[in-house]
């Protein structure tokens, strides 16, 4: 009996000491790093500088600003993706025969690099040549100037790009919970002459809700940590209009050099991601099983 | 029919269909436009209204790579990709197999904190490794863009490995120690050939993520050591974009992971809800 423990716990030593390395012994250096003044250039050496960062952080309007601008990224994007997709996927399995077909030609955006969807926006968005522009112009819906040179449309227009790259994920992750659901209450639903739209509202949905909720949480933690949509199209303008969190941290830390600051501002966002992370793991493995 | 669906009328099933060209058209034209852009001479690309009919050329292709060299940065983009991918999937499937049989204590425990470490905020995992990076003098190799790709490789990959071996049965493995082999050969010979879908599917997904990744790269890499995503932005330039290039760079990024993502459409769900839905 000893001998088996033995081999399993080797076999997880070698992932586990490397992810210690690679993410742990980072991890409390950034907590280090946020009660320093740490300048990436270093003319001065690091000093230490006690709650500083926190307090600025929790003084500051613009960090503030920031969480509202993501706050408002990350609801535009999950509300359309999330009814969108659920939309799609509940006719997508009315058509079972021609479900892999589409599926499959859906799911090409979800391959996209985040940095080309950004790249593919600018250039069917650009004011002067872009298709998307012109066809705006023509319908109307956008009149004039360049889309990601204003504050309004660069954040919708950042938003459509997720939408169009991350729905077919909510459609498939649908798509899956659809197929799993048990035929009987349906069947005995039919049987007391329920309508489609009342299976619909008072099966369907609620049975779906843990596959939606895990979807929902999936993409609202990405929309967070991704950003390289947004600094390849518009960095965070214009005038911090699309300056969501993950942005801030990157122009403190590389563009202005404050690492400390970056680190604060970081572990903010971390104590968010763990609070979704917990969400996550504790409706949907369970503690312990 | 399955499910107490009405079924559809020969309408409706058409209505569907029309509603479901009109997403497939918006989902993609762009790749088709990225795709046909990247055929285009100059001219022809930012004829405004578009022009549909075009004669493709190559020149983009022949330009991309014999005359910048975007053939480096396809090896470098090779190399990292697959080197973390190998890295995560070897240890990973180890460390899988070992939390999905081993009776370790608070075996659940270590593998939860496994996964959450890859939900942290991108840039809060670029921050310190790129400090500590600098004093290693790892910033600007393929060497520390492979470590960091391996922060989001290897939590992914114990996880989901983790994952199938649990669905298999003890039995045979049971069986083969029975018959003499240890618990490792058991692994080697019984387990892993089982879950190799699975390994290969997780494989992709691995492989896509370190592909397509800019922010790391972008960071990490430097002049001669950089990935295509990061040669792609950088035809940004003070004078403009040059758009034929993007296009055709872009086309020669997704092209290999559509493909094998395609292929391995079943584990998609499975593997980007890391394990929630099967």
């Amino acid at each position: 009996m000893r001998k088996r423990v033995n081999t399993e716990f080797w076999m997880i030593l070698p992932a586990l000491v490397v992810l210690a390395a690679i993410t742990v012994f980072p991890f409390i250096y950034t907590v280090r790093l946020s009660f320093m003044h740490y300048p990436m250039i270093q003319i001065r050496s690091p000093e230490f500088a006690g709650l500083e960062n926190w307090i600025r952080m929790f003084q500051d309007p613009k960090v503030r600003f920031y969480w509202w601008v993501t706050l408002k990224y990350v609801v535009g994007a999950l509300s359309c993706e999330m009814i969108l997709g659920i939309l799609i996927a509940l006719l997508l399995n009315k058509i079972r025969a021609l479900e892999d077909f589409f599926t499959t030609l859906t799911i090409s955006p979800m391959f996209f690099a985040p940095v080309l969807v950004g790249l593919l926006g600018r250039f069917l968005l650009h004011d002067s040549y872009g298709v998307y522009a012109y066809f705006l112009h023509q319908v109307g819906l956008f009149k004039g100037g360049s889309i990601f040179g204003q504050g309004t449309s660069a954040l919708l227009a950042l938003i459509g790009l997720d939408i169009w790259e991350w729905t077919p994920l909510v459609i498939i992750i649908v798509l899956a919970g659809l197929k799993a659901l048990p035929s009987e209450p349906f069947e005995a639903a039919s049987i007391d002459g329920a309508t489609g739209w009342n299976k619909l509202w008072y099966l369907t949905l609620p049975m779906l809700k843990p596959v939606i909720f895990v979807a929902l949480i999936i993409r609202t933690m990405d929309v967070m940590r991704y950003f390289a949509k947004i600094f390849i199209t518009t960095r965070g303008g214009p005038a911090d209009a699309t300056k969501i969190v993950s942005i801030a941290v990157y122009d403190q830390a590389f563009q202005a050099y404050r690492m400390g600051y970056a680190a604060t501002l970081t572990l903010s966002m971390l104590v968010v991601t763990i609070i979704l992370g917990i969400l996550f793991v504790r409706f949907f493995f369970g503690q312990g099983e | 029919m399955k499910k107490g669906q009405a079924k559809l009328s020969w309408m409706s099933k058409l209505g569907l269909l029309i509603i479901f060209g009109i997403f497939l058209f918006w989902w993609l034209f762009p790749v088709y436009w990225m795709v046909s852009s990247s055929l285009k001479v100059e001219v022809e690309m930012f004829t405004i209204p578009p022009r549909w009919l075009f004669k493709p050329s190559l020149g983009n292709y022949k330009n991309l790579f014999a005359t910048l060299g975007f053939s480096s940065y396809v090896i470098n983009s090779i190399i990292a990709s697959l080197s973390s991918t190998a890295i995560a999937l070897l240890l990973g499937s180890l460390a899988g197999y070992g939390l999905a049989r081993g009776k370790i204590p608070r075996k659940n425990d270590i593998a939860f904190w496994m996964i959450s470490t890859r939900m942290a905020p991108i840039v809060g995992v670029i921050l310190p490794l790129y400090l500590i990076f600098r004093k290693l003098h790892l910033v600007g190799t393929l060497q520390g863009l492979i470590i960091a790709y391996t922060t989001f490789n290897l939590p992914f990959a114990v996880w989901l490995m983790r994952g199938f071996f649990m669905e298999i049965p003890r039995d045979m493995e049971e069986a083969a120690m029975v018959d003499g082999c240890s618990k490792f050969q058991a692994f080697l010979y019984v387990a892993l050939p089982l879950a190799k879908p699975g390994l290969v599917a997780m494989g992709v997904l691995c492989f896509m993520f370190a592909w397509n990744d800019y922010a790391f790269a972008v960071i990490f890499t430097s002049g001669k050591t950089q990935t295509l995503p990061v040669a792609c932005a950088r035809l940004m330039t003070e004078y403009g974009i040059v758009w034929g290039q993007v296009m055709t760079t872009g086309t020669v990024l997704v092209a290999p992971v559509l493909f094998l993502g395609v292929v391995i459409r079943k584990y998609l769900v499975r593997g980007l809800t890391m394990g929630a839905i099967k």
